[in-house]
């Protein structure tokens, strides 16, 4: 073994297919989207260099507020219903003392292997403000609280984004549900035999012995959350108005509503550079030894 | 941390490599045109000529376009028996997959489009200009009155070949719930629809079913308000002077903005798709639906005589009676376009315009549609609809004058977002006039 690892040629070698593709695939992409964004262009012409000129026009479009705030509401209904609830059923899921568990566990599961077409066809019927589930069930129950889910313009990105947690929420469950399994058995009894109970030894062990995957979890649900588009798209078009557009959306109205691709790769290198910054805050966070 | 050389050099092949590509695409935009393999000459036909084989991105989903294109393409062959025509069906998309044959170089020789893809198109060289041929002049000798703006772009060129003429958004009513419900018709007045909104509500009805989840919608039915105040509709907004919002505009949102709050709409109307809203009208659950003259065949196959349309009201009778025949369609060109790099260029651009002529044929002899852009000597075959009937007699032969075109892009959309939020609770005139001002500013400085 160690001859073949010392031959660092054969392992350049050997490496440098996959790489090729790699940056194929995604390095050139990019880089591309980074060089176009310096230009006027509308996907077919000849492009323009304008240096910073797409970058200052977007920082002055409203629409940049919009998409971030939305963005950012996006990614904490993810984070707290995904990693929140995912991690109280991983728990419950753990305790070998519950009953039904490999059901519970595969209907968490179930929503994450729908077509999400399909899933937000069905929340759309469960939104709908005349006819739709939770307005009815609160009719039945009699309480005074009917809404226009999906067209209010401040917080349909609340049940948008709910609808995303919901279908997701089992892939972050299974992560979580594989960490906890992956802590051995003796680190609770021992918290037992000092007097912990069992809350208490989630909290003081299972919780720090289980940072990485949080770290992973994190950074999925907040990039996902950032980056949302297809939910959006599907269930108000970004609508009313561009009440519900995140920094995708705006991509996708530019590059191919408007034709102006320079721009929307300006946009795009923001939004790899917002998601970057997340993922290098969230690893910070989650070395800090005190975690 | 020590890198050892290996890596160093695995990690600079790869910089490289992603930097040649990254350099190589840079000047890919001058390939658009680069080639083009959808023409072929496929053989002799029977009488010896050549055959030759055109590929054709045409729309192809439905009655209302995949019969008047096989009727074209069956006329073609009486007409060129030597073309032999390859339908690439064109999918509702935004034009997004012939953009995407325009940048990798692989323009079918014919293609259907609209005008904001042949303005794209023009400045990337991806349309065949059509002034200088010999057919542009017999087929614009032989259009309809009025529709020469479907031909002639603003800028003075021809790129396509047009089949219909101009079209414009109808309002819609059930007679009979109107009846039921005790309103009288025509109404005139805005104040008049937001009276009716009301009744309609109270009977149980919703008042007007529209599927503004699609954006277009709510600015056409806003389109119908400007154009009773300002002829020219939202051409108006396509002057480079106008650097705010028009009165006229101002007085068409707060009119839709009553009509809103009278109830017009369902609660759930921005989330409303095309399916959902015309079930409604056709269910008889909403008493009006607005869409293009186009829905007249649906609606009178689904109500027969129950169903009419109305014209748009306004401020005041008077104006009612004064713009009533001012037409909200504006006649941006769109049509039957050919590639430039189509390897039989002349030819493609004769069966263009004979395709657009065909179908036009077709939706006039055999649908009965007076709303084409070429004239033809048959006769129409079957019975027409009334209301198509009462368009082609009372207000066709009458228009005063039709909307003017809106080419800017960024101005069209911020109309259609912020005409689709005018429909909901908590929106504002104020905050319509100030966003559309915003982007008037920007676009003219």
């Amino acid at each position: 073994m160690n001859k073949y690892l010392g031959n660092k040629l054969a392992i350049t070698l050997f490496l440098l297919p996959a790489l090729l593709v790699y940056s194929v695939i995604l390095i050139y992409p990019v880089l591309q989207t980074g060089f176009r964004s310096f230009y006027d262009w509308d996907g077919l012409s000849e492009a323009t260099f304008t240096g910073l000129a797409n970058y200052k026009e977007l920082f002055a479009d409203p629409l940049l507020t919009t998409s971030l705030r939305n963005g950012l509401i996006f990614a904490a209904v993810l984070a707290f219903f995904q990693i929140g609830l995912g991690t109280i059923l991983a728990l419950v899921c753990a305790d070998e003392r519950i009953r039904g568990r490999k059901l519970l566990k595969t209907a968490y599961f179930i929503p994450v292997v729908l077509s999400v077409t399909v899933v937000c066809q069905l929340w759309i019927a469960v939104y709908d403000p005349t006819n739709g589930l939770i307005n009815r069930l609160f009719d039945i129950l009699h309480i005074p609280y009917q809404q226009n889910w999906l067209t209010s313009p401040t917080h349909s990105i609340i049940a948008i984004a709910f609808v995303n947690a919901w279908q997701f929420m089992g892939y972050q469950f299974a992560l979580l549900y594989a960490g906890v399994k992956s802590i051995p058995e003796q680190y609770f009894e021992a918290a037992t035999i000092d007097g912990c109970s069992k809350w208490q030894a989630h909290r003081h062990v299972t919780l720090p012995l289980m940072r990485e995957t949080y770290k992973f979890c994190f950074t999925i649900a907040i990039t996902s959350g950032l980056g949302a588009f297809v939910q959006m798209l599907i269930m108000t078009s970004g609508g009313p108005g561009t009440s519900n557009y995140t920094l995708t959306y705006m991509i996708y109205r530019y590059a191919f509503m408007e034709s102006e691709y320079g721009y929307a790769c300006a946009v795009s290198v923001l939004l790899v550079a917002i998601s970057l910054l997340a993922t290098v805050i969230i690893n910070k966070v989650f070395d800090r030894k005190e975690v | 941390m020590k890198f050892p050389k290996s890596y160093t050099y695995g990690l600079a092949v790869m910089m490289l490599t992603t930097g040649l590509l990254t350099a190589c695409g840079a000047n890919d935009s001058n390939s658009s045109n680069g080639g083009n393999g959808s023409t072929e000459t496929a053989g002799n036909s029977a009488d010896g000529t050549e055959t030759v084989k055109l590929k054709v991105y045409a729309q192809h989903f439905d009655d209302d376009t995949s019969k008047p294109f096989d009727y074209a393409v069956e006329e073609l062959k009486k007409v060129m028996p030597n073309v032999e025509i390859e339908l690439d069906p064109a999918v509702m998309d935004g034009y997004q997959k012939l953009k995407t044959y325009a940048a990798t170089g692989n323009m079918p020789d014919i293609y259907f489009t609209d005008w904001s893809t042949l303005q794209t198109f023009a400045k990337s060289k991806n349309v065949e200009v059509l002034d200088d041929y010999e057919v542009t002049n017999s087929f614009k000798a032989n259009m309809t009155s009025g529709t020469e703006s479907r031909l002639v772009a603003p800028d003075g060129h021809v790129y396509a070949f047009p089949d219909t003429g101009i079209e414009f958004q109808l309002l819609y009513y059930n007679k009979s719930i109107f009846e039921k419900v005790g309103i009288a018709t025509p109404i005139k007045t805005v104040d008049e629809l937001a009276a009716a909104a009301t009744k309609l509500k109270e009977a149980g009805y919703v008042p007007m079913s529209i599927f503004a989840k699609e954006k277009w919608i709510p600015r056409a039915f806003y389109a119908g308000f400007v154009t009773r105040e300002d002829s020219n509709g939202f051409g108006t907004l396509d002057d480079a002077n106008v650097k705010e919002l028009p009165q006229a505009f101002i007085t068409a949102a707060e009119q839709v903005k009553k009509l809103q709050e009278a109830g017009l709409f369902d609660v759930n109307a921005t989330n409303t798709n095309y399916d959902q809203a015309s079930a409604l009208f056709y269910q008889e659950k909403a008493a009006m639906f607005v869409n293009g003259q186009w829905e007249i065949y649906s609606s009178q196959e689904k109500l027969g005589d129950k169903v009419d349309w109305m014209y748009w009201p306004a401020k005041d009778e008077a104006t009612y009676e004064a713009s009533k025949l001012f037409i909200n369609g504006a006649g941006s060109p769109q049509g039957y376009a050919v590639s430039p790099s189509s390897k039989n260029k002349e030819i493609a651009v004769q069966v263009a315009s004979i395709l657009a002529q065909k179908s036009a044929e077709y939706r006039y002899s055999q649908l009965g549609s007076p709303i084409v852009a070429s004239k033809t000597d048959k006769p129409i075959a079957g019975s027409v609809p009334a209301m198509m009937d009462r368009l082609a007699k009372e207000v066709l032969p009458n228009a005063q004058a039709y909307a003017g075109a809106l080419n800017n892009t960024k101005i069209s959309t911020s109309l259609e977002d912020n005409t689709q939020s005018l429909l909901i609770n908590n929106f504002t005139v104020e905050q319509f006039v100030s966003e559309l001002n915003r982007v008037l500013k920007k676009e003219h400085p």
